[in-house]
């Protein structure tokens, strides 16, 4: 069978996984454990498969596992080196987050676990089929499914109208997403050769056909699978249902949303745009578009978040800004395929990788705010404070976090925006458009910084507080400690070795790529081992090398370290003063809704009475749909079928009812007058 | 090898050394303006060794505020070794470029701001949101020009740009890029009018308000320093003339065109009131929106 077999192990454990955990729901905590260690199980099977294809190049299966002869479809499984890049996410996002839940949905003593496991580990299985198989078809249906399984655990909450509000436009939102996806898939299969077939081969060979033949019809395929990948990314405007529905979810589950089911639309623009579409001017100009899209969500997305005070709200709103990261470099490699092969690679590069950073850094900070709901049973940050002091891993990890996505160095998050900037303005010698984009990408990676030192300093720095109370004893368990320990570690591997991702990142990008299309990884990237340096062809244009850093900076600590206790100065502890005055918490701290204010109010505004704050709306009314008066009277068969024969008959009997005056005279007249009228009739009426 | 590591203790000497110098002159600059005699010239180095002496007070039960100004003296000594100072390339430049100094510039100010967080006083807090407002609005400044030289330079390079700009001789867009950053310096040193994160007069020194002794001492250093890198950038970068090619003059004109920057800024510094935090924010806001016709200059090659 070969190591494909691993795949079926994996998705075969997960599927039981889910069955157990249907069975032993009503023991929470055997059910947690039970789930956790199938999914410890598959995610082991997937990551050794993902370090397979990493070392030894793509596995396939020899032939479909089922076929539908019917209409062309057949389920084909084959795990490309990009394939491999969702796998090794998966496995490690999965296995850190249900570990997370096994203590963490013992708050939710109200909710069956029934609506919890099943679909989470569901939702696993469903990705893993995502990015494993190779026909449109069932792509589409196990996207379905993954849609589905999503949705289930968005409205988790059941009393919540919160969350079932969330759910339902999230519900509805995808599913019109699904459609454009459908409708994309079936316009490119009628034009496939006779024996029409929903094999990604095909359906790129009917692609390029149609490329060729320069038809318009090629934009409309794009645009149908731009919109149905990026709405399940969360690309503005067409994720705005994310900043409701992300929050909604329990956080592990918030958790795997963030870090592999809005992977699964990366991986699907990517398996769009740079294996189905050939390398043409049509590439050209969707790069831009998706260049520009990114742009936007990173500006919208992230000065939204400036303003937010809810924990899980203001990180999903950084999810949409940094999946316009990840755009920005997609579509800048997209838009440069036919020009610069080099630097296209690069901008590729930049793209995915920030798309694995971004799964170890933004689920870990889902599960902060987890394990900050969890020990003071609130969202809300202006309702919290100084917690490093109960929770100092959890704060650690948060700082890690945070400072990942603010792509500071030596972190994760650095390399990947290095090398989306440097690309980015690079490229902007033959296009300003992109030193523009690149710009607010720059600028908007500060903004970030500042939210998330807002997060931080308000919940973890400062002095301690939680409204309503805390258990100051208690940290939060190891389960939960554990997995944000784990994704905290892999942002500083991924930041302090960024060669070793980007070597595995290369050969995806090369993979899907035509065969000697992009330059070799040594030639592009250097070959030290840890730190890598650009290289376009005509010398070095940046570099990044960590180690040496890392080395220069443990010295010079140190060096600190020494002078400050060169003096033998006496150290003391004391508390801060506040002008001697007796206080109260609330009165001297200082609350994250006051940060940054004169900065928020300028980028702050009213258009037709809706509030923006930072630039995005403060509360989205969908719009009522109403009907024109006219028609909707035309449905009204009450009006004008029942009610004019209606008012009629209460008008006559209203006029009869005039006869009853109450007077017994007045009632024998009319019988009198009655029966003189009945013998007049009578007597006009033909005899016989 | 020895010749990186000569350099880089050239580097760290200039910055961490002779910065509380520099700081000296700057004072007794001042003094002559307000018409007093001032300080001797080392008074500076007497400040930090008083310092170092004395009591360090520290918030209770927060172990991260007591390691953090460790970590900021030593971003701070980190940035110094990828500025090339009088030398044609930076000790460490081939380890990091351009971007790599803006963010360790930003860990500088990221590790005050969690400092100031750190000690739980109110007034730090109000010093913190306002470096960050300003870090928020300069950052985009730097960022532009030195992506102007970039894109002259086509590399990003700390040392390539400066070597670019040396035998091009001066263009519009790497003027227009020396005017916004010379705009931009005042705030990235704190130096007055933007000096608004510590604002003594009114915050009592903000994001310093709870350090003392050793702690306090290292992050005063670390002003003095960032001040220095700051001006070898912009000299080294914006200014690379004259150059002999003798390693010794190179090295002191460097220092004497330092010394010019940072009596300028110190000038500057003393003349002024200090602006509101409002009016920074939008007039750096201004500020970026026409640096991008320096960006504009460079793309067409002028």
């Amino acid at each position: 069978m070969g190591p494909i077999v691993l795949l079926f192990i994996g998705f075969l454990l997960l599927v039981t996984g889910a069955m157990v955990a249907i069975a032993t729901h009503r023991w929470r905590l055997v059910c947690s454990w039970l789930s956790f260690v199938f999914v410890l199980l598959a995610g082991g099977c997937f990551l050794y498969l993902a370090i397979l294809v990493f070392t030894s190049g793509p596995i396939a299966m020899a032939g479909p596992l089922l076929i539908l002869p019917g209409i062309g479809a057949s389920l084909t499984i084959a795990i490309d080196p990009l394939s491999a890049l969702l796998l090794l996410i998966v496995s490690i996002i999965s296995s850190c987050t249900t570990l997370f839940s096994v203590r963490y949905t013992l708050r939710y003593q109200g909710e069956s676990l029934v609506r919890y496991y099943p679909f989470l580990l569901f939702l696993f299985a469903t990705i893993v089929g995502v990015v494993s198989t190779r026909d449109m078809l069932f792509f589409i249906a196990f996207w379905e499914m993954m849609t589905l399984a999503s949705y289930a655990l968005v409205v988790f909450e059941r009393g919540n109208a919160v969350s079932l509000r969330a759910g339902f436009i999230y519900f509805l939102v995808t599913h019109v997403a699904t459609a454009c996806l459908v409708m994309a898939a079936i316009v490119l299969y009628v034009k496939t050769p006779a024996p029409h077939s929903f094999s990604f081969d095909s359906l790129s060979a009917s692609l390029g056909a149609i490329v060729a033949a320069n038809s318009a019809l090629v934009h409309l395929i794009l645009a149908l699978f731009f919109i149905g990948f990026v709405t399940k990314a969360g690309v503005l405007p067409f994720g705005f249902w994310l900043p409701n529905a992300y929050p909604a979810a329990p956080s592990g589950a918030t958790a795997v949303f963030a870090g592999a089911l809005e992977k699964a639309g990366i991986y699907g623009v990517v398996r769009i745009f740079c294996e189905l579409l050939p390398i043409s001017h049509y590439s050209y100009v969707w790069g831009q578009v998706i260049a520009i899209f990114g742009a936007i969500s990173i500006f919208v997305g992230t000065m939204s978040a400036l303003t937010q005070d809810d924990s899980k709200r203001l990180m999903s709103f950084h999810a949409i800004g940094q999946i316009g990261y990840m755009l920005l470099g997609i579509g800048l490699g997209v838009f440069l395929l036919p020009i610069n092969p080099p630097l296209a690679t690069i901008a590729l590069v930049a793209g995915l990788f920030h798309m694995i950073n971004h799964s170890w850094f933004k689920p870990c900070l889902f599960l902060n705010a987890g394990s900050i709901l969890y020990k003071t049973g609130t969202r809300d940050l202006n309702k919290v404070g100084g917690l490093l002091r109960i929770m100092p891993f959890t704060g650690a990890t948060a700082i890690i976090a945070s400072l990942s996505i603010a792509g500071i160095p030596p972190l994760n998050g650095f390399s990947s925006k290095l090398l989306i900037f440097e690309s980015s303005i690079m490229s902007g010698v033959g296009s300003p458009l992109f030193i523009i984009l690149g710009l607010v990408a720059i600028f908007i990676s500060a903004v970030t910084l500042a939210s998330f030192l807002k997060f931080l300093n308000s919940a973890f720095l400062g002095k301690l507080y939680a409204e309503g109370g805390i258990d100051t004893q208690k940290d939060v368990p190891l389960s939960m400690k554990i997995p944000q320990g784990v994704l905290a570690f892999l942002c500083i591997l991924f930041g302090v070795v960024p060669l070793l991702p980007m070597r595995m990142i290369h050969s995806a990008i090369s993979s899907i790529l035509p065969a000697n299309y992009s330059p070799a990884a040594g030639f592009l990237f250097g070959t030290s081992l840890p730190g890598f340096s650009l290289n376009l062809g005509q010398g070095v244009i940046g570099a990044w090398n960590p180690l040496w850093a890392l080395l220069a900076m443990a010295i010079l600590f140190a060096l600190g370290f020494f002078i400050s206790k060169a003096g033998m100065a006496r150290t003391r502890e004391a508390e801060t003063w506040y002008g001697g005055r007796e206080h109260v918490v609330e009165h001297v701290r200082y609350a994250p809704h006051s940060f940054y204010n004169p900065f928020k109010q300028i980028f702050a505004f009213t258009i037709k009475g809706i509030k923006f704050e930072g630039m995005y709306p403060r509360a989205i009314s969908l719009p009522r749909v109403t009907m024109p008066g006219r028609l909707k009277a035309a449905f009204d068969i009450d009006h004008w079928l029942y009610y004019p024969f209606a008012r009629g008959f209460m008008r006559l009997s209203r006029w009869f009812s005039r006869v009853h005056v109450g007077i017994p005279q007045v009632y024998i007249l009319w019988i009198i007058l009655g029966v003189i009228a009945c013998i007049i009739v009578l007597f006009l009426l033909p005899a016989g | 090898m020895s010749f990186v590591i000569g350099i880089g203790i050239l580097n760290l000497f200039i910055a961490l050394g002779l910065a509380p110098l520099f700081e000296g002159v700057a004072r007794k600059l001042k003094a002559l303006v307000h018409s007093r005699i001032g300080p001797p010239l080392i008074q500076p180095y007497y400040d930090l060794l008083k310092l170092l002496g004395k009591e360090d007070i520290q918030p209770q039960g927060m172990y991260f505020a007591r390691v953090v100004p460790w970590i900021c003296f030593a971003t701070v000594a980190t940035a110094a070794l990828f500025v090339p100072m009088g030398t044609d390339r930076a000790p460490l430049g081939a380890a990091g470029d351009a971007i790599l100094f803006i963010y360790i510039v930003t860990l500088v100010a990221v590790c005050l701001i969690m400092t100031a967080a750190a000690s739980e006083n109110p007034f730090a807090f109000i010093g913190a949101s306002r470096e960050m407002m300003l870090q928020l609005t300069v950052e985009p400044v730097l960022v532009i020009a030195l992506i102007t030289a970039a894109l002259n330079a086509r590399s990003f390079g700390i040392g390539d740009m400066a070597n670019w700009y040396y035998f091009k001789g001066p263009s519009i867009s790497m003027l227009l890029a020396t005017i916004f950053l010379f705009l931009a310096l005042q705030a990235q040193v704190g130096k007055l009018p933007f000096d608004m994160a510590e604002a003594e007069s009114e915050i009592v020194g903000g994001l310093f308000i709870e350090q003392s002794g050793p702690k306090y001492a290292l992050l005063r250093w670390t002003l003095m320093a960032k001040q220095i890198i700051f001006a070898s950038l912009f000299v080294q970068v914006f200014i690379p003339w004259p150059r002999i090619e003798i390693l010794v003059l190179d090295i002191l004109i460097h220092l004497a065109k330092v010394l010019g920057l940072v009596l300028l800024i110190g000038l500057i510094d003393v003349v002024n009131p200090r602006l509101r935090i409002d009016q920074a924010v939008k007039y750096y806001l201004v500020l970026v929106f026409f640096s991008l016709g320096a960006v504009a200059f460079a793309v067409i090659g002028a």
